[in-house]
């Protein structure tokens, strides 16, 4: 028993499941953050569809306003969920419980990857409960067709949207020192982020462009309801690439990170 | 040539805090062979826990080379995780889990079998006597019983090397026998497991370790077994305890005296007031805890010497009259010797009668408790106590109690670090990195 084997500067799978395992039980447990991440999304959706039903034209074809603001909250609560998820390292920081993980022999990359997964499949959980909903309030009519085959495609879109958010909050986390800060993010990151993505209302594609959460957007738009300002496939490059840098940016900064 | 036989290896450890720009480490270089406890002792702040952090490669030292289990912490950290295991001073583990998710968690973190996993996670829960409490949430346990399942989980995994930061730290008697019956079994057992404690306790040090290590200000100052430091120390040790006096100022002259007998080889001194200007400790109410002491002391100690500022303070801060009448006897007779008879006019009667007595020289011999202790390291204390005595008498103190014996590890500790309470002063923060390169320069 004296030799462990573990190879250590690879990924360890087993523990990256256990790691992920243990953040949707948290997720599962705190009935409170759950309640108020679906309150705050249903929120948006009964305030922001109590718009007179008048329709928007995006790309020369006529959406109906509640399908648009429906498909575009469920995008923004991968933003909300995914990045504060990803501060859950600041939680473990300041409880000291990080210096556990970080003294135990499995790579940065298995910590970083166990966390981020977790948080990406419990964001997952959360995007599929508010479409659900908005299906169920009618938000996205009765007619089309391939509804429940839109939300089967949604699932995997959500989880890699996902993966570049918490990618956003883990890198953030890391170089947090103080609660403080925490209200810094919202204001500069996520509000943003949020207001400039198209999600709520349309925005021209000029602004859109800018932001990468907007293809984000984009892409959940044109899954759910057929539309989008941008081609699809520039959309998933555009995700696929921006989540690639900031899990890559998140990764160095949990390897540099000291804990005292 | 006994290089592999050492499983720590540490060369010139240095660290410096940026942060608080405060030099931990200061050069230490030391080594622990194979199979050895050694206990790290030292005053708080010494630098203990950031030795151990730089080990378990949690901290980057600033400089030099440290080696656990023959591989490099800076180098190799991922191979020196795979060697150790530690229990921190502060608390580590998920409060937001239970108690037996957070031993499982750590076990699959160390790559343990499923099967030896469920009976180890037992006998450890069973070691701390948590087995009963293995399903409660942490955050719902008692300080103590986070301490337990803190060190159950250390040893779940048996590795080649421990490291315990304070573990018993607000432990029980019976779990802190327990633990300690634990740590020698693994030490002594087929594991030879080797083991880095560190602890307030000298007691436990005396009971674990082969060998202590005193640190103090980033430094080594002192290692060997503890038979050989208490060796160093030789003969015996006599305490003296004299009557409540008003001498104070005398003693570091008796000491001075006492130290010329041939055989005395030290000599400390334990009582609160060897400061010059006699500041009683400060109580601050509770609701003040963001004012720094060090200014309100200063401000005291401003105000304490103009008589005119005193009656301001006097007549508008109650508190104030309190303070004067429980100050030690010399601090009275110095602010009784500011005031004239005209200044008297305006003091508050109840401090009025005080100062006029003491002016007189008619205060009572008071007790307030000062009974200075001084305790001698000598070759042999049946020779020498007479001539301290003696000595003693000739400066007039009047001894109330002696006592003598065989130095312990406390003895040695104190002896090493004295025995003034450690705080980090303002005057300690001087600048560490101009300090470094200073010395760097003169190399
Ligand atoms: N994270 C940190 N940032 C800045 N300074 C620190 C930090 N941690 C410790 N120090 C400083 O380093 C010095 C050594 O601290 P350390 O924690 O190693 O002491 P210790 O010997 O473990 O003390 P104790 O017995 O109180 O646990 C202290 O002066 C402390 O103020
Ligand atoms: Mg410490």
């Amino acid at each position: 028993m004296s030799d462990l084997n573990l190879v250590k500067t690879k990924i360890n799978y087993g523990v990256v499941w256990v790691l992920a395992k243990r953040e949707l039980l948290s997720f599962w447990r705190s009935k409170s953050r759950v309640i108020s991440s679906i309150a705050q999304a249903i929120l948006f959706l009964f305030v922001f569809g109590a718009f007179p039903l008048s329709n928007i034209v995006m790309n020369e074809i006529i959406v109906s306003t509640r399908a648009f603001i429906a498909s575009g909250i469920s995008a923004m609560v991968i933003l909300f969920t995914g990045i504060f998820g990803g501060m859950a390292v600041f939680r473990d920081k300041m409880f000291g419980f990080m210096k556990e993980l970080m003294v135990a022999p499995v790579s940065r990359r298995t910590l970083m990857l166990g966390r981020t997964i977790g948080i990406a499949l419990q964001t997952m959980i959360q995007v599929v409960i508010i479409i659900i909903l908005g299906v169920i309030i009618g938000y996205y009519g009765y007619e089309d067709p391939f509804l429940v085959f839109r939300i089967m495609i949604i699932v995997p879109v959500a989880f890699l949207a996902s993966l570049g958010v918490v990618g956003i909050g883990l890198t953030v986390s890391t170089r947090l020192n103080d609660m403080q800060s925490f209200g810094l993010i919202q204001t500069f990151i996520v509000m943003p982020m949020m207001w400039l993505s198209g999600a709520i209302a349309p925005l021209p594609p000029l602004i859109l462009m800018f932001n990468p959460f907007s293809y984000c957007v984009d892409l959940f738009r044109f899954v759910l309801i057929g539309v989008s300002n941008f081609p699809p496939l520039l959309d998933l490059t555009v995700m696929i690439v921006f989540g690639a840098i900031f899990i890559i940016i998140g990764a160095r900064s949990f390897n540099k990170m000291e804990v005292s | 040539m006994t290089e592999n036989e050492n499983i720590i290896e540490v060369k010139n450890m240095t660290k410096i805090y940026e942060e608080g720009n405060t030099l931990a480490v200061d050069d230490i270089s030391f080594s622990i062979r194979k199979g050895e406890v050694l206990a790290l002792l030292g005053p708080n702040g010494a630098g203990k826990t950031t030795t151990i952090s730089i080990l378990a490669t949690l901290l980057n030292g600033t400089k030099g080379k440290c080696l656990v289990n023959g591989y490099d912490v800076k180098k190799e950290p991922d191979k020196v995780r795979k060697s150790i295991g530690i229990v921190f001073q502060e608390p580590s583990l998920d409060t937001d889990m239970k108690a037996k998710e957070n031993l499982e968690l750590h076990a699959i973190l160390y790559g343990m079998p499923k099967k030896y996993r469920r009976t180890k996670i037992e006998e450890v829960l069973k070691l701390v006597d948590l087995d009963d409490r293995a399903e409660v949430y942490v955050k719902n346990y008692s300080g103590g019983m986070k301490r337990r399942l803190e060190i159950a989980r250390g040893l779940i995994h048996e590795p080649k090397v421990l490291f315990l930061d304070e573990p018993t730290l607000g432990l029980d008697p019976q779990t802190r026998r327990k633990i300690w019956d634990k740590i020698k079994e693994l030490n002594q057992g087929e594991m030879k497991m080797t083991i880095l404690i560190t602890t307030h306790y000298m007691d436990e040090a005396d009971e674990l370790a082969n060998r202590i290590c005193i640190m103090d200000h980033g430094k080594i100052i002192a290692m060997d077994t503890s038979k050989n430091l208490k060796k160093k120390l030789s003969g015996d040790v006599i305490d003296i305890t004299f009557e409540a006096t008003e001498e104070r100022l005398k003693f570091p002259e008796m000491i001075k005296k006492i130290k010329e007998v041939p055989g005395v080889k030290n000599i400390s001194f334990s009582s609160v007031s060897t400061q010059q200007d006699m500041m009683p400790p400060l109580q601050l109410p509770k609701g003040m805890a963001n004012i720094d002491p060090a200014m309100i002391q200063a401000r005291i100690r401003d105000i304490i010497s103009n008589p005119k500022k005193l009656i301001t303070a006097w007549k508008n801060i109650p508190m104030t009259v309190g303070m004067f009448l429980n100050a030690p006897l010399d601090m009275k007779k110095r602010i009784a010797n500011m005031f004239d008879e005209k200044l008297l006019e305006e003091v508050p009667d109840a401090i009025k009668q005080v100062i006029i007595k003491i002016r007189k020289g008619e205060h009572e011999e008071e007790d307030n408790g000062f009974e200075p202790t001084i305790s001698i390291s000598c070759e042999s204390g049946g020779q020498q106590l007479p001539l301290i005595i003696e000595k003693i008498n000739n400066e007039g103190f009047s001894i109330k109690n002696v006592s003598m014996h065989q130095p312990t590890l406390e003895d040695v500790f104190l002896h090493y670090v004295g025995n003034q309470i450690r705080e980090e002063t303002s005057s300690q923060a001087k600048n560490v990195k101009e300090m470094i390169q200073m010395r760097q320069l003169r190399k």
